[in-house]
């Protein structure tokens, strides 16, 4: 069966290396960094150096990891892992700038509406394992936030399926990448204009940073669900925020810019990979660090009805113009 | 003639549900079950009723040579019974439910029996 | 002895069994329990050896009482068919009250009166696998009020249990209106055309097409489907029997007594009436479908009973099957029966582990319960899997069919032009987030969390009551990695069957007799759906999680108390924090979790608690109004 073998060693590594663990890790860790970087800029203090994430990684990673008395271990140690092996795999349903994705398939974009939902529900079992009253009402405000941005990324989706595939089902992110290509990027249609704009409004609430990180909220419930978190564990919740990051925003540009062509061969795909980052980086930074510095928390029912009325209506245009053949 | 069983069945029908609908006492309610039922087997049977017709008891080669074709469907009927057996089942059991209902609730007014609700 | 004799002899073995049960198993347990078991097991085995003929050589068993065949074209006597549609209905029931009977042995041992328990356990079995084999619509109603029976019966079994009696009476009083109604349409249908075989309806009918008469019997049997299958607005007596029947049955009430509501509706509207083609009959079931998935997880997200939670899950998950089916493509189809199974697999899962945590605490309070992951790890375990399936995460099977269901849905949407169907799928990926965040509650409430003080002495259930919650996990682990072998061996044929009116036709009344009356296949097959192969990824998926598990389970460091030289000190380090406050035993109780949420919604929950009044005569309208509504719509827009 060497078929079989060479089929499994090629998908390892795409789990694993490329496009998968390994790249997303770091790419995320260097937004990360990025982000510290350009919000204290804008805080004007100095900052941190932009590989400071990385040294915060492996920091934890050698620390003692305590596990409390009233944890449940095995799925207290588990959830995070969890959530990074989703993040990891979703990537590779990308397809980036006119190459296929490793494992594109017909509806993939359900796929990763759910994969995404994965990194949430680990956090939430994850605390909620851990025992703490403190994480019980970090996990509640986690759930509701995952309620409240999953209605304009549906639309979201639904609208870009339906501009793409007219009357035809298309869910495939392959699909919608080969028709940006034809008919260029989905950004510049206006009538997707206001569903780019929902989803980068859903990006900050997906990754959790201020004003929307209300299940984390450190000021007031101590991190919510990460309270009795220490240690390798705590590493592997830090590295899956960073790895959000940076999958979200490869999300909103082969959804959007999908349509640019960087040619193939070994040029392509270095090339690919270096425009992917900066393209992260920018939104990373218009749409996290940017709101982030100015603005302060939100409680949670008013962060619930702000995407349920303002970006799901954003969607909701975009849908709507879109069925008319907009 | 038929036409006056139909509109009894529509007019027991239409009562039984009104009762079931507007009475608080359960016993009420189980009678209005029972009439529901009534108005249904009162339909069915005018269903194989046959003005003229004699009973159905036949043999084949009398049927096959069209010496009878003026006869009461007999299908109906049967269905009728079971359908009445049933009905009494039904009727029992709720009425052996309410009797338990009012040792538990001490009483057999629907508005009191709501414990389980939202 | 040759196969065809199988599902009359499975239906009558179990209704012999209750008779058995009844005479000699009133004083010994072993010989009740023995009893059944042999019947359960007799009837589950020759269930399943219909799989080769049925599925495999896509044969039609047809069967008639006492071998009154038809005479001159009419069918007099009483016939069985089973086609793959019923085969499949009828395996998922065997499936699910052979392992009920497993899970009563222990878990109902405390109860007393069991041989009636058996008796009414054994004449429900009986019922729902007679109600799916049979092929006369009478018999069909003579099955649906023997269930019903049964069913308000074993629902007020526990009568000590607070509001066991009231559900039976709300049970009772509703469905004896639904069967009521299925009787007038059984009544008007003969009126129409002298028959009562369903292959001989259904040629009749396709010859003559929906007329005033046969258009307000179907009207009168969706009702009464409707209500057997416990959609909005006829769910309210379903959500009271679920909570307050012994959990064994309440698995059995969401496995096979609601999907024996589904098959009778799918039987209806896809072979005897054939009425999918109409898109008004679509319409109908979809927006009955959609309005009962969201109402039944808002009304979830609401409870603050484990097992009445449960219930309204039941109610939404059925929402999903009803718009899947109601969609009338092969998509629809698929995604619908898929879900239906799988409903069976995980619901029956939840359900079992609910009633373990009744069994093991005596309460199933969301509020009074908390931190028994460390007292019962095993029984966590399942439910975990549960709640994961029931929440469509990948890889389990509610994902691979929720998956199918939201394609279809967003197919039909764009092939009609029509944007209704696209906030279906909008309405169905919601109500996934909501069931996930109603599990989320539970998985806190009941499993995580600090223990309160009244269960620290809380033990693992026994063996025989884990081995059917561990058989029902890997069901729903399989189901989802191997989806394209239960699309392709379980699925394919129970859906070709419902396309293949034709051949439901001609196995009972003779070939040739179908064409003579015009009846034609539902729509031309698809060549091949476009399936997607999740083989690869979910093989990887699930080697990644065991290596993490692996991991996770080996590299445990010693924790808790610290011997130092003569006394144990406890380490405060492994203390959980709690700001200072001494408060051990301190839980987040799960049931108002998401007032967040709910906060924004207030007038919703407010407007729907006050309309699960509990009064049954307010249900009682909400079903004759409903029946109203339904005859309505068929007469102006399908006649």
């Amino acid at each position: 069966m060497p078929d079989f073998i060479l089929t499994f060693l090629k998908t390892a590594l795409h789990v694993l290396i490329f496009p998968g663990l390994l790249f997303v890790a770091i790419g995320g860790l260097l937004l990360a960094g990025i982000d510290r970087k350009v919000l204290a800029r804008m805080q004007r203090r100095i900052g941190p150096p932009i590989v400071q994430p990385f040294f915060d990684f492996f920091k934890l990673m050698g620390k003692e990891t305590i596990i409390p008395n009233a944890a449940r271990p095995a799925i207290y140690k588990a959830a995070p892992l969890i959530g990074t092996a989703s993040l990891a795999i979703m990537m590779l349903f990308f397809p980036l700038f006119g190459h296929q994705a490793a494992w594109g398939s017909t509806a993939d974009l359900i796929v990763i509406l759910y994969l995404m939902t994965i990194p949430a529900v680990a956090i939430i079992v994850g605390g909620s394992a851990s025992g703490s009253p403190f994480a019980g009402i970090g996990i509640s405000r986690e759930m509701v936030t995952m309620m409240a941005y999953e209605l304009p990324l549906v639309l979201v989706f639904l609208a870009a399926a339906k501009k793409v595939g007219g009357t035809s089902l298309v869910f495939s992110l392959d699909s919608i990448t080969a028709w940006q290509q034809a008919n260029g990027c989905l950004l510049f249609h206006w009538a997707m204009i206001p569903a780019a704009l929902a989803l980068l409004l859903v990006i900050p609430a997906e990754v959790g940073t201020q004003p929307f990180d209300v299940a984390e909220a450190e000021t007031e419930i101590c991190e919510g669900p990460l309270i009795e978190y220490s240690g390798a564990p705590l590493a592997m919740y830090k590295l899956n925020t960073a790895m959000k990051m940076f999958v979200m925003t490869a999300l909103f540009t082969v959804l959007f810019l999908g349509g640019i062509n960087l040619g193939g061969g070994v040029l392509g795909w270095v090339l690919g990979g270096l425009l992917l980052f900066a393209i992260c980086a920018v939104l990373t930074i218009l749409c996290m660090t940017l709101i982030h510095a100015v603005t302060a928390r939100l409680k949670v029912e008013h962060l619930f009805k702000f995407y349920w009325t303002v970006v799901a209506g954003l969607a909701l245009v975009s849908l709507v113009l879109v069925w008319f053949g907009l | 003639m038929i036409l006056f069983n139909y509109i009894t069945a529509a007019i027991l029908l239409v009562l039984g549900m009104y009762i079931i609908c507007t009475q608080k006492n359960l016993i009420k309610i189980v009678l209005g079950m029972g009439i529901v039922d009534y108005g249904v087997n009162l339909l069915i049977v005018s269903i194989g009723y046959n003005d003229g017709g004699s009973a159905p008891i036949y043999s084949f080669p009398d049927l096959i040579n069209g010496a009878v074709h003026h006869f009461v469907d007999p299908i109906p009927q049967a269905l009728t019974l079971t359908s009445i057996v049933i009905g009494a089942c039904v009727d029992a059991m709720a009425l052996s439910l309410v009797i338990m209902i009012f040792r538990k609730y001490h009483s057999i007014n629907s508005d009191d029996v709501r414990r389980l609700r939202g | 002895m040759s196969y065809i004799h199988y599902p009359v002899i499975s239906v009558m073995g179990l209704f012999l069994g209750a008779f058995l049960v009844e005479i000699f198993g009133s004083k010994n347990k072993k010989v009740r329990f023995g009893i059944t078991l042999v019947f359960v097991t007799l009837a589950t085995v020759l269930t399943y050896l219909l799989i080769k003929p049925v599925f495999f050589d896509q044969e039609i068993i047809s069967y008639w009482m006492g071998g009154w065949k038809p005479e001159a074209g009419y069918a007099i006597g009483i016939g069985y068919e089973i086609d793959g549609l019923s085969l499949f209905f009828g395996l998922l029931i065997v499936t699910t009250f052979f392992l009920s009977t497993i899970y009563s042995w222990r878990y109902m041992e405390k109860d007393h009166h069991l041989g009636h328990y058996y008796t009414l356990f054994l004449m429900l079995c009986g019922a729902v696998l007679g109600l799916v084999f049979t092929g006369d619509i009478f018999n069909l109603f003579i099955m649906i009020e023997i269930m019903t029976f049964a069913a308000v019966a074993l629902t007020a079994f526990r009568n000590n249990r607070e509001g066991a009696l009231e559900a039976g009476f709300k049970y009772l009083v509703i469905g004896s209106l639904g069967s009521s109604f299925t009787l007038a349409g059984v009544a008007i249908l003969y009126l129409s055309c002298h028959t009562l075989n369903m292959a001989q309806l259904a040629a009749l009918l396709s010859e003559k097409g929906l007329d005033g008469l046969t258009g307000f019997a179907f009207a009168l049997m969706i009702a009464g489907m409707g209500v057997k299958s416990f959609i909005v607005p006829f769910h309210t007596p379903a959500a009271d029997a679920y909570t307050t029947a012994p959990t064994s049955i309440s698995m059995v009430f969401s496995g096979m007594v609601n999907k024996a509501g589904v098959y009778g509706m799918i039987r209806l509207v896809y072979v005897v009436f054939r009425a999918m083609g109409l898109s008004s009959v679509q319409l109908l079931l979809v927006l009955f479908g959609t309005v009962t998935m969201f109402v039944g997880v808002t009304m979830a997200l609401a409870q603050h009973d484990f097992k009445r939670l449960l219930a309204f899950h039941s109610i939404s998950q059925i929402g999903y099957v009803l718009t899947s089916i109601g969609l009338g493509t092969y998509f629809g189809l698929f995604g619908g029966l898929f879900h239906a199974m799988n409903h069976t697999l995980f619901k029956g899962l939840l359900f079992l582990t609910a009633g373990a945590v009744l069994y093991a605490t005596g309460t199933t309070d969301l509020d009074r319960l908390g931190g028994l992951a460390k007292r019962m790890p095993r029984t966590t375990a399942y439910f975990l899997v549960g709640a994961a399936a029931i929440s469509g995460i990948p890889p389990f099977n509610g994902f691979a069919s929720k998956w199918m269901i939201y394609q279809a849905t967003y197919e039909k949407a764009v092939s009609t032009g029509n944007i209704a169907f696209a906030f279906v799928t909008v309405i169905a990926l919601l109500v996934s987030v909501m069931t996930l965040a109603s599990f989320i509650k539970v998985t806190q409430a009941v499993f995580f969390g600090q223990c309160p003080l009244a269960l620290t002495q809380t033990k693992e259930v026994p063996f025989s009551m884990r081995l059917p919650m561990a058989i029902l996990s890997l069901l729903c682990l399989a189901g989802g990695i191997g989806y394209n072998y239960v699309m392709s061996y379980v699925l394919s044929p129970a859906v070709h069957s419902v396309s293949n009116a034709v051949g439901y036709v001609d196995a009972m009344m003779g070939s040739g007799y179908a064409t003579a009356h015009k009846v034609t296949m539902l729509q031309s097959e698809p060549a091949a759906l476009s399936v997607w192969n999740p083989v690869m990824w979910l093989l990887l998926f699930v080697v990644v999680l065991t290596a993490v598990t692996l991991v996770a389970l080996t590299s445990e460091k010693r924790r808790g108390p610290v011997t130092t030289g003569q006394e144990q000190i406890p380490d405060g380090k492994y203390a959980t924090f709690f700001g200072g406050e001494k408060s051990e035993h301190s839980h987040v109780a799960g049931s108002d979790l998401f007032w967040g949420f709910k906060k924004d919604w207030k007038g919703y929950f407010r407007v729907a608690g006050n309309l699960h009044s509990g009064n049954v005569n307010d249900y009682a309208v909400w079903t004759v109004a409903a029946t109203a509504l339904i005859t309505l719509f068929v007469m102006i827009f399908i006649v």
